[in-house]
Parts: C-alpha cells; structure tokens; sequence
C-alpha cells in the first residue's frame, strides 16, 4: 500500500495533513504514531478509503482506492461487536458478503475464531466475553474478510494492561501466520512501548498541518522485551522525534 | 367533529376584509397557541414537583410511574368522556367548555414531560447531590440548583413532540358537541370549523398562513431553546459504556440535541427503560426530611388514590341496571368495531413503516437531504391533520373514488389515520440510524453490504429499540386519526366521512347523539385492552429491545 501527496482538510476547512507520503510494504508490521490530535486516525481512515483527500490518493497494488472495501480491512479503537449476534455470528458478518454457502460461512468463521484463540467460544454473546476476547473477535471478523491490508486503530486502548499485553503478545503471530492471506498491517498509536514491540517499520507524523517527519525501521530480534538495552534505546529515540519541534527526515 | 359550532364567532367581526377575518384569526391562532403553550408550562412546573416527589418516596414514585405508563398507552380520546362527565356536566358554562379544552391538551402533551422530567431526576450524577447535601441545601436551593437545570435538556427534547400533539387535538378539544348542543371555545379550532361551515375557503387558507407562520415561528424557537439548553445545561457523566471524544447519544442527556429536533421525545420510552433506576438520594437516607417527606407524599398519593376508586364506585353505582344490561348488550358489537379498527391502525402503521424504513434510511444517510428534509417534515408534522384534511378530501375524492369505489371513505379514514401519524416511526427510525454508532457504518461500508443485508444484520437490530417505540407511538396516534375520520359530519362539500363501523365511530356517534354512557363505555373497554396490549406486546418488545439490541453495548471502551 502506498500513499502519494496525500492533503487532507475537515470541513470546517481546518488543514490536517499536507503531502503525505508513505509506503507500507508487504510482509511489514506497519505503525504510524504521533502526539495526541495530530491525525493518526483520520490518515487510517483516509488509507481505508471512508475519508477522501482532498489531494493526493491511496494505493493498492498500484491501483488507487476510491472507496471502503474488505481487502483492507479495519479494527477500530472501540472494540466493536454486534450484541444481538453471537462470536460466530460476528465473524460470519463478514464472511456473508462473499455469498459463499451456509456450511463453508461457518466453517470460515470457526477458523478465524480459532486462530485468534477463541475456539469454543462461538455460542458466546459479546456480553458474555471480556474486553480482550471482543476485541479477539473483532480482529477475527476482519481476518475472515481475508483482507489483504488490516488497519489497525489504537487497537490496545480499551484494554487493562495485562489484557492488552497478552493480546500484544499473539498478536503478530495471528496476523502473519502461514493461513492468512494478510500482506500488510497498519496500526495506529500513541503508545511507544507497543509500537516498538509489534512494528518492522514506523511512521512518526507531526507538524501543523501534520505531515510524516520520519520513518525509523525497527530491527529489534523477535520476540522484544522492554527490558532489552536496544528497545530502551529506540523508545527514547522514537520520543525524541516526537518531541522535536522541527525534524529532518531520516 | 361538529362544525357550525364556532359560526357566530366568525361572522360580523371586527378586521374583516373581503369576508376574511383576520382579526379573529389571529387571534384564534394566537389563542390556541397560547392555549398549547401555557398547558405545556404547567406539564413542566407540575412535573417537576411531581418528579422530585417520586424521587422522595417510593410509594408516590411506584403509583406516579404505573399511572403515566397506563395513561401514555392511552390515546387522549379515551378522555373524552371524562371531560364530559366532570367538565361540561359538574362545571358546566364558558368555564367548563374552556377547562374541558385545556383538559385534552393537557392529557395530549403531558406524559412524555412528566417522564423526561422525572427520568431527568432520578439521573442527577450523585456528585451533585452530595454537593447539594453537603451544603444542606433546602427544598427550593435543590430544585433551582440541581434538579431543574439538570432536567432542561430532556424537556426540551419533549417540547417538539408535545407541541405537535397539542396542536393536533385542537379540533377535537376546541369543538365538540353532545346531542344537540355544540360547546365551543375560542381558538383556531373552532375559527376552522365556523369557516368551514360557512364555506370560506379564503378565510380557510388565511387561517392556514397564519398558523404556518406561528407554528414556524414555536418550532425556531424551539430549536433555539433546545440548542441554548443542551449547551448550558448538558452535563458529562460517568456512563457504563464510554467513547473517548464522541458522547453516547442515548445515554448521555445529549440525546435532547438530537431529540429536540424532531417529535422523537416519545422515544425516551425506551432509554428510560434500560437506565438503572438507582436514586442517588437513597445514599443520605439518613437525612431526616426524607423520612418526613416520604410519609406526606404517601399521604397524599393514598389520598389521591382514595378519591379516585370512590369517584369510580360512585359513577357506577349511579348506572341503573338496566342501563348496565344495554351497556352488555352493546359489547359485542363494540369489540367487533375494536377489531377493525385493530386492522385499520396495524394497516396504517405498516405502510408508516415501510416508508420510514425506506425514507427514513435515506434521508440519515444523505446529509444535503437531511438538512432541509427534516426540518420541513417538522414543520408539517406540527401542523394538525384535522385543520387540512378536509382541504385533502375535497382535492382527491374523486379520483380516491374512481379508483376504490365502494372503499374510497375507508381510504381516506385510513390515510387521515397516516397523515396523523407517519412522523412517529419515521423519526424513530430516523433517529435510531443517526444513533448507531460510527463504527457500524464504517464495518458496514468496510464490508461492503448492500440495503438489505444492512438492514437485516446491522440497522434493523441497532434501531429496534427506536423502532418499536416510534411504532408504538404511531399505533397510539393512529387511534387520535380514527377517532376523527371514522365520523367526521360535514367534512367539506356537504359530504359525511365514515366507516361502515368502527368502534371510534360508535364512540363519535354515541358522543354526539348525547349518549355518554355507551361512549364511555366503548372508551373504557378500549383503554383497557389497549393498556393489556401495551403491558403484553409493548413492554415485552422493549425489554426485549433492552436486553438484546442495545447497539452502544457493541462498543467496548475504558
């Protein structure tokens, strides 16, 4: 995925983003972080084409993405689920839009439930379930999309730490396991710690109208403990980025 | 509906041009209005003190609320022959007819701000309260402080809906005759009706302007103040289900924004159902007013209560025997009329919904629409039926006519019935749409679903709760429709508007020919299978709604 010259303005004409330029390669955990109120979210909505730019375009494979579609496929900050639909029954959401048979609509989704650690739990209402398994079936519904590009957005957020980190930790794996046809994550945060822990390569954006200051690739051995000396080490240059009032580009 | 009533009103006034009265006009208009307005201020002023005695005692609150759920079910003709009975006959005179008229307006407009108002209360954060315990403030400190500016945005998201039901019930509480008298009382209603007699079409179309530009005119205003008091008054409290940045439209009191706009306020039903009712004063039950308090508001309600079976055991023993045995007679035919009006406003609300499901889909998703859709349908749905439709029957009579033949009255009874009551679900449904939350949208554009398949996994359940009080609230006014058109003498052009039976009817034509006790007696068999309705079907769908489709409960955040 590739984003050209990107601008974008809000309605009430305030600029957000002016000539953003990224690209994410396949096969990458990609993150784009930044202070609080510069865009990260609006750019993810921008990538997955529920925003238009003003300027600029996203593409896919070469091909520009004009409008929604389950190829790229996105996790909201908010854990969403349907309450009046069971694990299954949320994961099918998305599998029914292929207009694939009862049978094999139920068996995708088992699978997916399966991959994100939930199998077993099909019958279950999202009331029924904590924070970190809705969100394990909100990330399942999208995978059963078999999106080629999962945007990701605070994904973590709304989770106690040790949910959070638990999740964090299978995360990767079930994004980048040999079952699925994803090429590309995207993921949007403010939390360096995770960033660090989860990405191959970061985006850093800043600036008014915000713009991408820096891309820092993270070659950190997997899998990364904060206790290592380079984490350390690229936490605080990650943080000294963000701080900077004025940064070249890498 | 007997015009003719208000003929002496509308002739040889003074500000009369080319055989037009302005002047009587306006002031009908100006009356009326005022009539709607002053009724809805004291709804508002009797609520409060009423809601800060249900908060105070559980017994006041258990009998206040039972009673508001049964009388809010209860189409406000069900009233009549109370009205009748306590207003004409025991008070009698100007003064009667006068306080009959305000009586119906009253029953038209009150229950949804009663409810606001005490829904408002009993969910005053109980930051608040411990502010107003610590300081010990009094009775009056309280209400000025806390409860009454807390309860602002959701009057204000009652105001619109109120406003519109009184004015609808204008032509049936304005004129109204039994037997051979016909009581009237000064206001646009019954300055329709003399016009109307007197065939002045002009005059019909000036009186039309006028109250356009005054309903025009309330609903800025209302806007206004809903806008002023969401602003000022709205206060963010700590809600089980939270997003960061964006408030919980039906959880937080900013629902009022959205419900302010539109005739929607009914829909609280369904909010006020889910809420906890935890009273925050039940912490400082310590305190020694409470106990006080409670035991006078108890005395009070049991007194009320009293008056209320002795009144009921007092009119029916003053029924003769003979008159209860033709009352019994009538009842099958009365329940067969019930039937069909059963099917008339299940027809009426199955088109309603058809086209809010349709329209109401497109204009919450197309915002250029929307921004002057909305307000228009607004504007018109504050206009009474009962003030046009004659206008309506005299245009297409006679293609209805060509096409429905032997039909065409019950066509035009049953759109009568639509034109009363389509905004109902419409704004349900609409509202519920511009409820959902962000995310469903996104997933669903995300996934790329067509209508049909939006609506039936994702919109459908998300506006359930919505959709079953707006169609509640459209099956109740249904009744409002048919209790007009069944028997309407003299529509336009000479013509009678009816059906071949109906109980409406037969409670219309028991009314005029003076025959209360059959009129009543069809109210009271209809109120009661209406409220064993409401307590079957109603209540079981909302708390299926309450339990199941709880949209903002998909979304899980800290």
């Amino acid at each position: 995925m590739e984003v050209v010259d990107l601008d974008f303005r809000y309605e009430n004409g305030y600029k957000v983003f002016q000539d953003i330029n990224l690209k994410a390669e396949k096969g990458k955990f990609v993150a784009i972080v930044g202070p609080s109120g510069v865009g990260k979210s609006t750019l993810l909505r921008l990538l997955g084409a529920f925003l238009k730019p003003e300027k600029g375009q996203v593409l896919l494979h070469g091909k520009p993405v004009l409008r929604p579609t389950p190829l790229i496929s996105m996790v909201h900050q908010s854990i969403v689920t349907f309450p009046w639909m069971t694990a299954e029954e949320n994961v099918a959401l998305s599998v029914k839009t292929r207009n694939l048979p009862k049978d094999r609509v139920k068996e995708i989704s088992s699978h997916a439930l399966e991959m994100v650690g939930l199998q077993g739990f099909n019958d279950l209402y999202p009331k029924e379930m904590s924070g970190g398994m809705r969100q394990r079936v909100a990330v399942a519904r999208s995978l059963a999309a078999e999106p080629k590009i999962l945007l990701m957005d605070e994904p973590f957020a709304h989770l106690d730490e040790l949910t959070a980190e638990g999740l964090r930790q299978d995360i990767y794996n079930i994004l980048f396991n040999e079952d699925s046809p994803l090429e590309t994550v995207i993921m949007v945060s403010h939390n360096l710690t995770e960033v660090i822990e989860l990405s191959d390569t970061v985006f850093i954006l800043n600036g008014s109208p915000a713009t991408i200051v820096a891309k820092v690739d993270i070659d950190i051995p997997r899998p990364r403990s904060p206790r290592d000396p380079a984490f350390d080490q690229m936490l605080d240059r990650l943080y000294s980025y963000l701080t900077k009032k004025e940064v070249k580009k890498q | 509906m007997i015009p003719g009533a208000g003929v002496l009103l509308a002739t040889s006034s003074p500000g009369t041009i080319n055989g037009i009265p302005f002047l009587t006009i306006t002031l009908a208009v100006l009356a009326t209005s005022i009539r709607v307005l002053a009724l809805i201020l004291l709804s508002i002023i009797s609520g409060w003190l009423l809601a800060y005695g249900a908060i105070k005692s559980k017994i006041f609150e258990n009998v206040f609320i039972s009673l508001i759920e049964i009388f809010e079910s209860v189409p406000v003709i069900t009233f009549f022959p109370v009205v009748l009975i306590i207003f004409v006959n025991r008070i009698g005179g100007e003064l009667g007819v006068e306080l009959a008229a305000d009586f119906l307006v009253f029953t038209a407009v009150v229950w949804n701000i009663w409810m606001g108002e005490y829904q408002a209360f009993k969910t005053v954060p109980n930051e608040m309260v411990e502010v107003a315990n610590n300081y010990d403030y009094g009775f009056l400190d309280r209400m000025s402080m806390i409860y009454i500016p807390f309860s602002i945005p959701r009057i204000a998201a009652n105001l619109f809906p109120s406003v519109s039901d009184g004015f609808f019930y204008i032509t049936v509480s304005e004129v109204f005759s039994i037997g051979l008298t016909t009581y009237a009382t000064f206001g646009i209603g019954t300055e329709i009706s003399a016009l109307l007699a007197e065939s002045n079409y002009y005059g019909i179309l000036t009186a039309f302007i006028i109250m356009g530009l005054v309903i025009v005119v309330i609903i800025l205003g209302l806007r206004s103040f809903s806008e002023r008091a969401v602003a000022r008054y709205t206060v963010d409290t700590d809600m089980p289900i939270m997003r960061r940045g964006k408030p919980r439209i039906r959880q937080t009191a900013r629902l009022s924004a959205v419900a302010s706009l539109n005739t929607l306020g009914k829909l609280a039903k369904y909010n006020r159902e889910r809420r906890p009712q935890k009273d925050p004063e039940e912490l400082f039950s310590t305190n020694p007013r409470n106990g006080k308090g409670n035991i006078i508001i108890g005395i009070i309600a049991l007194a009320i209560l009293v008056y209320i079976v002795y009144s009921a055991v007092e009119l029916i023993m003053s029924v003769s025997a003979s008159e209860w045995g033709y009352l019994f007679s009538k009842t099958p035919y009365l329940l067969y009329g019930l039937l069909l009006d059963y099917i008339r406003v299940l027809s009426i609300t199955a088109v309603s919904l058809v086209l809010a499901l349709t329209l109401g889909y497109y204009f919450a998703t197309r915002r250029r629409v929307e921004k002057f859709g909305i307000p228009i349908i607004q504007t018109i749905s504050a206009y009474p039926v009962p003030a046009y439709f004659p206008f309506i029957f005299l245009g297409i009579y006679p293609f209805v006519d060509s096409i429905f033949g032997p039909y065409t009255e019950e066509s035009l009874v049953l759109l009568l019935g639509f034109l009363a009551t389509f905004y109902y679900v419409f704004y349900g449904f609409w509202m519920g749409v511009k409820a959902m939350p962000a995310e469903y949208n996104e997933i669903m554009r995300n996934l790329d679903m067509g209508f049909f398949r939006k609506m039936r996994y994702v919109i459908l359940p998300s506006t359930f709760p919505y959709l079953i009080a707006g169609i509640t609230s459209t099956v109740n006014s249904a009744w409002g429709g048919l209790e007009i058109g069944e028997y309407w003498p003299n529509i336009a052009g000479g013509k009678t508007l009816q059906v071949h039976a109906g109980l409406m009817k037969t409670i219309d034509l028991a009314t005029s020919s003076g025959n209360i006790a059959l009129a009543a007696w069809g109210s009271f068999l209809f109120a009661m299978i209406v409220a064993v309705y409401s307590i079957i079907f109603t209540r079981k769908m909302m708390d299926l709604a309450k339990k199941k489709y709880v949209a903002e409960e998909g979304i899980y955040s800290v």
